[in-house]
């Protein structure tokens, strides 16, 4: 499918090319949201809904605030979801800092110590665990944590020009924040989306085939977003 | 035809329904026979279900090729305690993407496989662990294992047959190293992610202390099928060996990069020309990482008579892996790729064994002062020594990962790098 015939699609104004899986070749007959699956999943309930899938989550709410409160109403009822699923309390350490970081944007040394009293261990335990993930924020990020992957298949492709792109665009550095908090840009290791390079993670979405070019809409989209 | 990747020698098994989104649902799966097999597994004896996967020759399809039946039978017949059944979606090996695929376009065809698995080994318990980057496929699933709950193909009294079966799906949080089975465990229960020792082995003391059997995606989405046709009708494809269809990830620079299904034993030159359009006017192969970064490099030459199954790969000099076949054109430049594959091993070692944490920095640091034209040919044997001290001497294979690339890249690229350490002086073909 053409650029031109993509921008005159309804829902989707989408000045990129490919949301998902498509490919430069291929014929493109669905809609993003179908591709991502998102009339299917629908609104999940901050409670988690079903303990079997409490703990995934989709990442970091609109308006997160690095003060909310942790497990309170709705997550509390989501914490014991999922401490129900595992026979250990420390079992849900993760799924806790991910709540963590989905409320406050990032897991500060406050964060990782409310989630170890909470589930009865030490701070410094908890602190350990929470360094060695590289999810794991830990400074506040921008509005929109952008990932470009740098590994080798997307490499091969061009994979550093669309970082280079990115920072240029966003007007920052690497690692470094936007003046105007909008966006963070990282490289990230290989988004097991080797097939659509170049392959770009902007907070929970995968932004796939992205060349440098496409750069620029890409970040329009995503001001208009919160525009 | 809405999903892009398809080729007429493909056999779409597994990747059945990929691209239309009603294949994702409970009914659009159940429209295409999903659920039966469970049913019937259910039906069987654990031992059946097991010899059936067994007569099937299914392999693993995380990068092993350990024999699935054999590894299910590992597990204690007599049950002292809970058992667990991991699915490991920690999908991060470099040009791998398979398993995504599976989770988001048929999530039920995994927790189906998920359910057979676990009925097979006892498992009270099945953990989908998935990496954290899947925020979108979590979702998917989540929404899946509601829908399977609601309709009682899991959770008490499965189907009415007595069994019960609870499926948790977990995410992890960006660290490539728990796709490592032992490592999967450990960040499971909330710990770092370290690779624990073996023996004992996970069927004896696994996740939580008790008997595990860690499955990838794409192993236990093919028992499904396996169940429903018989062992015998998996056999129709592969080789004697390799058995079944796989699922070819194919990046780098070819014209249709993508995900194919194909025969184990499908000869790798018809898989670049044929099936992915080989490349760019005015261009040729210059090497294939055949499985993932985590394998030997091969040359244009070794990968003329490949065949692509587990056996058919190791006689050209490599390893199937996990089928991810990265493919580089003559305008790629090996040390970069090699110093871009090292520094991920780099960034990913866990930490806990000397050779790999420092052996990958060092190999990183010798390798950039190579690309930016400030190296030296004894810097080639430094880098090859390392390279023998990082293998085989730690608890998991990450160290050999990070070595296998840059001593096959040496052997079979060596113009490459002295074209670079002589400053760009012509040296050989490179």
């Amino acid at each position: 499918m053409s650029d031109s015939a993509e921008k005159s699609s309804s829902r989707d104004d989408v000045p990129f090319r490919n949301p998902g899986w498509a490919g430069n070749t291929g014929e493109f007959d669905l809609t993003e949201s179908q591709v991502r699956g998102d009339d299917y999943v629908g609104v999940r309930p901050l409670d988690g809904g079903h303990p079997g899938g409490a703990s995934t989550y989709p990442y970091m709410l609109k308006d997160r605030d690095p003060d909310a409160p942790l497990f309170e109403g709705p997550f509390k009822e989501r914490l014991e979801k999922i401490r129900s699923r595992y026979p250990t309390a420390q079992a849900a350490l993760l799924p806790a800092l991910n709540m963590a970081q989905e409320l406050r944007g990032h897991v500060s040394q406050e964060s990782m110590k409310e989630v170890a009293a909470i589930l009865g261990l030490a701070d410094a335990y908890v602190r350990g665990v929470a360094t060695f993930y590289t999810m794991y924020n830990k400074r506040p990020v921008g509005r929109f944590l952008i990932q470009v992957c740098t590994n080798i298949s997307c490499n091969l492709c061009g994979g550093d020009e669309v970082l280079a792109a990115f920072l240029e665009h966003a007007g920052t550095e690497l690692g470094e924040t936007s003046d105007d908090g909008l966006f963070t840009v990282m490289e990230v290791e290989c988004l097991a989306a080797c097939g659509t390079p170049t392959a770009v993670q902007i907070n929970s979405r995968y932004f796939e085939n992205i060349s440098p070019d496409d750069v620029p809409a890409v970040l329009d989209r995503l001001r208009q977003e919160v525009a | 035809m809405a999903y892009p990747y398809t080729h007429e020698k493909e056999v779409r098994v597994l990747s059945r329904g990929w691209g239309d989104p009603t294949t994702r649902t409970l009914e659009g799966w159940k429209a295409l026979g999903g659920y039966e097999a469970l049913a019937k597994a259910l039906k069987m004896e654990r031992t059946q279900v097991i010899e059936e996967v067994k007569s099937s020759g299914l392999r693993g399809r995380g990068g092993a090729g350990f024999p699935t039946g054999v590894k299910w039978s590992f597990m204690p017949k007599e049950k002292k305690g809970p058992h667990y059944l991991c699915c490991n979606a920690d999908e991060s090996e470099p040009g791998t993407f398979k398993d995504r695929e599976l989770l988001r376009w048929t999530p039920h065809q995994v927790i189906e496989g998920c359910l057979i698995g676990a009925y097979a080994i006892q498992a009270d318990h099945v953990y989908i662990y998935c990496r954290g980057e899947f925020f979108e496929t979590t979702q998917i699933l989540a929404r899946a294992v509601e829908e399977a709950y609601e309709a009682g193909y899991i959770g008490k009294d499965i189907l009415g047959s007595g069994h019960s079966i609870d499926v948790t799906v977990f995410a992890g949080a960006g660290a490539y190293i728990c796709g490592e089975e032992t490592a999967l465990m450990n960040s499971l229960e909330g710990r770092r992610g370290l690779p624990r020792i073996k023996p004992p082995f996970p069927a004896a003391v696994g996740a939580f202390g008790q008997p595990t059997t860690i499955n990838n995606v794409e192993t236990l989405c093919a028992v499904p099928h396996i169940i429903t046709n018989g062992g015998e009708w998996y056999r129709q494809w592969g080789t004697e060996k390799s058995s079944g269809t796989k699922l070819f990830c194919v990046s780098g620079h070819v014209r249709r990069p993508g995900n194919y299904e194909l025969p184990l034993g499908f000869p790798m030159d018809e898989l670049i020309y044929d099936v992915c359009g080989g490349f760019q006017d005015g261009r040729s192969l210059k090497a294939v990482i055949p499985g993932g970064s985590s394998v030997p490099i091969l040359s244009a030459q070794e990968c003329e008579s490949c065949t692509l199954d587990y056996e058919g790969v190791v006689e050209a000099g490599s390893m199937l892996g996990c089928a991810s076949v990265i493919i580089m054109d003559d305008t790629t430049n090996i040390v970069k790729q090699v110093r871009r594959m090292v520094d991920f091993y780099a960034h990913e070692s866990c930490g806990q064994c000397t050779p790999c944490r420092e052996g990958t920095q060092w190999l990183s640091r010798i390798l950039v002062r190579i690309e930016n034209g400030r190296g030296t040919e004894e810097d080639l044997d430094t880098l090859l020594e390392l390279g023998e001290q990082m293998t085989g001497t730690t608890i998991c294979v990450l160290s050999d990962s990070a070595a296998a690339p840059v001593a096959s890249s040496i052997e079979k690229f060596r113009d490459d790098y002295l074209a670079l350490i002589r400053r760009g002086e012509k040296v050989g073909a490179a």
